[in-house]
């Protein structure tokens, strides 16, 4: 059943209000020279990636692929945090957030603007440093010949995966950021929760052994529950199978997805009903 | 203009401070250089996704300190390496990235011939072996370890096999059969030796391996020297100079590790430095 004029105008118009929103912030973004800072250092990182792969004594190009992926991580991982916990709050602080609401635009359109504009940003970000990536690892793997071959795609897959696990990262410091009036919550927060979860399988993974066994049923209840509720960073890691050119299960790509977009979803989902709760 | 000239003196007493703050740092003990590195389970859950350079630089730590060993060798300083330290943080560095063959190739050139710690080197080679798959490198090593130092030729064989069939090089193939029907262990010495001299690039290795080879060399100049000496006269030589004598080796040559040759009561080739490193 086709829908009325009405609703049908009206959806455009939300569309078009997003899109301008996220080109807003997204020059916004380009224009931060903290930004500027970050990639500077980032390329720094890359260039001496050649330098050190040399004190590999049998696996220079590998030690070249995994230094290069942990740089890219790590600015993603900074550029997220920075981004993401710096989002709402400080617009609110600014009255730069009052001044878009006298706009006819819904605060759900406004903080979906401000979660696409920082993932089109780490987007262009990983593509630019996994370009420079690349011609570091060329340049490193010619030093020593190694037995593996270079497998770029899975190299791309394991950024592209970070890059996935980075917007969920985003999606948990814009909530943070939607209920906090200042940078300590969501900074700290989005900090926590990052470690947290980058090291929740190995501790899940340990309890359920013999370990988990000495463990009280309450404590143990606990740390499953917690593991459960924390996002599962080690998911996205595919780090070692670009690293050692090792064949992908497509399934754990699959799962790796899925699981980030329902899970970054729901943190939108909870970020937008925050915010409009949120006296301005 | 107060400012300037303050600045001025900074930057001049920081530039003469780096070179005696660079000397001072070099001069710290051995021991200091190789430090303490904490348990694999913990650093599993505190790197995030870095677990690879983060073994990397584990293995890198132990080879600068061995390498300052070396050095320190060469200018006639004996220090007793801690081998216990290293061996605990390779074994950290393996578990941390179980694919990493630096960690594997230097456990098998410091922690066999210098310390025999044969069987514990093996157990890290086996978790080589069952990660890196294509590998023929690490089956090599533990058939050898087996053969060589163990006696274990029967343990060895289907090591070398498994070498041969990944590699596809027949040279592992007649080391595999080598170690069933042969018994000269300085020749397999010299085998080994001298197929892993041309694929090692790391000078301080490299030099250990060519001081074994050269010693290997002499012990089995001697080692003819003696059975022809028994064929001709039907008994072994009362001493080592007596192959001298009878014009069987134009003289005795000198242990590179300092020691000096003899003779067991068994006619066997020894030396007094038991081809281990001494003071010079």
């Amino acid at each position: 059943m086709p829908l009325p004029a009405v609703l049908l105008s009206a959806k455009r118009m939300s569309a078009h209000q997003f899109v301008a929103l996220t080109l807003a912030n997204l020059r916004m973004i380009i224009r931060d020279r903290v930004l500027h800072g970050v990639l500077g250092v980032a390329g720094v990182m890359l260039v001496l990636v050649p330098a050190f792969s040399s004190f590999s004594m049998r696996q220079s190009q590998e030690v070249a692929i995994s230094l290069s992926l942990s740089a890219i991580s790590l600015v993603l991982m900074v550029l997220t945090l920075l981004l993401g916990t710096s989002s709402i709050w400080r617009d609110i602080e600014r009255r730069y957030t009052a001044s878009i609401m006298t706009l006819p635009v819904s605060r759900v359109i406004y903080l979906l603007g401000k979660f696409a504009a920082m993932a089109l940003f780490l987007l262009i970000c990983a593509v630019i440093l996994t370009a420079a990536g690349s011609l570091v690892v060329l340049l490193a793997a010619t030093q020593y010949p190694s037995d593996l071959p270079i497998s770029w795609g899975t190299i791309a897959l394991a950024v592209l995966a970070d890059l996935v696990k980075y917007l969920l990262l985003g999606g948990i410091a814009i909530l943070l950021s939607t209920v906090s009036t200042s940078f300590f919550l969501p900074f700290f927060g989005t900090l926590a929760i990052y470690l947290a979860g980058s090291a929740s399988q190995e501790v899940f993974e340990y309890v359920s052994g013999q370990f988990g066994q000495e463990i009280p049923a309450l404590s143990l209840a606990a740390i499953k529950g917690t593991y459960y509720l924390l996002p599962n960073f080690a998911a996205f890691n595919f780090k070692v199978h670009a690293v050692y050119a090792l064949q992908v299960q497509p399934g754990s790509v699959v799962f790796a997805c899925i699981y980030a977009a329902t899970y970054t979803g729901l943190l939108l989902i909870l970020a937008a009903w925050s915010f409009n709760r949120r006296a301005l | 203009m107060k400012f300037r000239l303050l600045f001025g003196i900074l930057l001049l007493a920081h530039a003469l401070l780096l070179p005696h703050l660079s000397e001072r740092l070099k001069q710290r003990s051995v021991e200091v250089k190789l430090g303490y590195i904490p348990h694999p389970q913990i650093l599993k859950v505190s790197v995030a996704d870095h677990s690879l350079p983060v073994a990397e630089a584990a293995v890198m730590k132990v080879l600068f300190y061995f390498g300052t060993l070396v050095e320190k060798f060469q200018e006639n300083i004996v220090i007793r390496p801690e081998y216990l330290n290293m061996y605990r943080t390779l074994e950290t560095a393996i578990l941390l990235d179980p694919y990493n063959m630096d960690g594997y190739y230097f456990a098998q050139a410091a922690f066999t011939w210098e310390v025999g710690r044969v069987k514990e080197v093996n157990r890290l080679l086996e978790i080589g072996v069952e990660n890196r798959q294509w590998d023929y490198w690490l089956p090599f090593y533990i058939g050898f370890n087996r053969a060589y130092f163990l006696k274990d030729f029967a343990g060895a064989a289907p090591y070398m096999k498994l070498a041969a069939e990944r590699s596809g090089d027949p040279l592992f193939a007649k080391l595999a059969a080598r170690y069933f029907y042969e018994s000269k262990q300085t020749d397999l010495g010299l085998l080994f030796l001298d197929t892993i001299i041309a694929q090692t690039k790391d000078k301080a290795i490299k030099a250990t391996y060519e001081m074994r080879r050269a010693a290997l060399l002499m012990v089995t100049a001697l080692e003819k020297g003696v059975a022809a000496y028994r064929s001709a006269r039907g008994s072994n030589p009362e001493r080592i100079e007596d192959l001298v004598t009878e014009g069987l080796i134009p003289e005795v040559p000198v242990d590179p590790y300092g020691g000096n040759f003899y003779l067991d009561s068994d006619g066997r080739v020894r030396t007094t430095s038991k081809l281990a490193e001494q003071p010079k």
